[in-house]
């Protein structure tokens, strides 16, 4: 989803409704009220993952081939992986993800809030926040490591550029749309800079950042992969393009379907509750 | 513009020459000014000028001809809207403003406008009259010496304003502050001012500036109050007022 229409239908979304309701889908319909509420929430993601195991199942049943094997496969794969290297592997991959996507929140939420509090700055360089939106990931990474050299620095440096200018451009929309009728109110109370910035501006980004830090999270992980495909020799990215060229595809599965486990987690310890909490004085 | 401290001891001066919005004169030669803990009511139909008016009076609009000065001691202003922080608790919303005391005044001065109980709701959970008593605590608590009012009974119903309208006497009383309210109904700037100016006309001027006849205990009769509308209001052509 494009940043902004994700902004607007969270921003639509989290006034329509209760704090958090948008993350109890389907709570109306679930069955049993003596349920905790961390389980209600959790059984249709569950019954949706469920089904989309089965399906792939019974595809690699009827397929019977090497290229495409079945859930038993890829935990046996997994189970010999994890004697191994394996969380080694994705530990170096999780630290190059948090290091881009700390480096890219907080320069590209500096220059957002700068192009959206600054007409004249925003009128020149919206240029070229165009510009970095449209750069492919790969000339990134390639150019980086062209004039950086295989080093760890020109990795993330790729990553980070190529999630700032998304980064940027929703700030920026938050950064517009910060309501003057606070502002004055802060400027005729006297309120510090510091306080403006902790009790008017950041609470008002809030919304903004989420849908940054969900997007980010998203893009800066899979772009890290292709970075460890290119140039690093270990990380998720690396294992992946050592198997691809084995071809053990229950192995890249494996190290995949890892990955995704601890991005969701990220999500659902982190990120969903910091929102929750963000968003709680909503009516 | 200038803008400086009053240096004849006025809670507020203004001498305006001019507000132009653009090519549009919206206020012309507007002068007057409040003594220390004077209240003074800017009566005007809506749309005359009377919230610019206020924000060229607190200074936040700055871009005009003429020059404003303020007297020593804070300025507060309850906006019509209540401009609390939905994301901080009423008590909160009074805290962080400088001058105001920290939490322990923010409860009592809640306590004051009759939201003891609600110290800890978010401003989106109590009702606008709630609110609007927030704000009005908020004001109060930096102990102002001038504090601006824009509308402040506006929407609420008839009991709550009534309700309000003697809490901004009572607030004012034990303050001291010298108070500029604008409104648009008579019988409110009776109900609440020692002095009445009317905004008029396009450009708009100021068409009278009076005293009013009634003192600050005989204005909380609202019959007294009602009863003094009509002949203090005499002379006034029609139309300055029409929807007062």
């Amino acid at each position: 989803m494009h940043p902004l229409q994700a902004i607007h239908h969270q921003m639509a979304d989290s006034r329509a409704s209760r704090p958090g309701s948008r993350w109890r889908g389907g709570s109306e319909v679930a069955p049993g009220p003596s349920l905790p509420p961390i389980l209600r929430r959790a059984l249709w993601p569950i019954a949706s993952l469920a089904g989309l195991i089965a399906v792939w199942w019974i595809a690699a049943l009827i397929a019977d081939a090497p290229v495409l094997p079945g859930p038993p496969e890829v935990l046996e794969a997994a189970r010999r992986e994890m004697a191994g290297d394996y969380f080694f592997h994705l530990g170096a991959t999780v630290a190059r993800v948090a290091a881009a996507f700390a480096l890219a929140m907080s320069l590209g939420a500096a220059i957002g809030i700068a192009l959206g509090m600054h007409r004249g700055a925003d009128r020149y360089f919206s240029g070229w926040l165009t510009f970095f939106l449209n750069l492919p990931a790969l000339v990134t990474i390639i150019l980086c490591y062209v004039w950086l050299g295989l080093s760890e620095v020109a990795a993330i440096t790729a990553v980070a550029i190529n999630k700032i200018p998304n980064v940027a451009a929703t700030l920026r929309e938050g950064a517009r749309a910060l309501s003057r009728d606070l502002a004055e109110m802060a400027a005729l109370y006297g309120l510090e800079r510091g306080a403006r910035l902790r009790h008017i501006v950041l609470p008002q980004l809030a919304p903004f950042f989420a849908v940054a830090a969900r997007n980010g999270l998203a893009l800066v992980w899979k772009i890290v992969l292709v970075v460890e495909l290119l140039g690093r020799s270990n990380g998720v990215g690396y294992m992946l393009h050592l198997h691809f060229q084995l071809f053990d595809v229950a192995t890249i599965l494996a190290y995949a379907f890892g990955f995704i486990l601890v991005v969701q987690a990220i999500e659902l310890l982190i990120l969903e509750p910091w929102e929750r909490y963000a968003t709680r004085w909503r009516r | 513009m200038t803008e400086a401290r009053s240096g004849s001891g006025a809670a507020l001066e203004v001498d305006l020459a001019a507000k132009r919005f653009g090519d549009r004169l919206t206020l012309g030669a507007i002068r007057f000014s409040l003594s220390p803990g004077e209240r003074v009511a800017l009566l005007g139909p809506s749309g005359t000028g009377k919230s610019t008016l206020l924000a060229i009076a607190a200074g936040t609009d700055r871009d005009i001809e003429g020059h404003v000065a303020r007297g020593a001691g804070r300025l507060a202003m309850v906006f019509q809207e209540p401009r609390l922080l939905p994301w901080r608790s009423l008590t909160d919303n009074i805290a962080l403003i400088p001058g105001a005391g920290g939490p322990e005044r923010a409860r009592a001065a809640l306590v004051e406008v009759g939201l003891g109980a609600e110290a800890d709701a978010w401003p989106q959970k109590v009702s606008l009259g709630q609110q609007r008593r927030a704000a009005l605590a908020r004001a109060l608590a930096v102990r102002p010496g001038l504090v601006l009012m824009d509308e402040p009974l506006v929407s609420l119903d008839a009991e709550n304003a009534s309700a309000m309208r003697a809490l901004i006497r009572r607030v004012l009383d034990e303050t001291g502050a010298a108070a500029l309210i604008a409104t648009h109904d008579r019988a409110e700037a009776l109900a609440l001012a020692d002095r009445v100016l009317v905004l008029g006309g396009r450009p708009a001027v100021l068409v009278a500036d009076r005293r009013s006849p009634l003192d600050r205990t005989a204005r909380t009769e609202a019959s007294t109050v009602e009863a003094a509308v009509a002949p203090f209001f005499s002379g006034l052509e029609s139309g300055v007022l029409s929807d007062a």
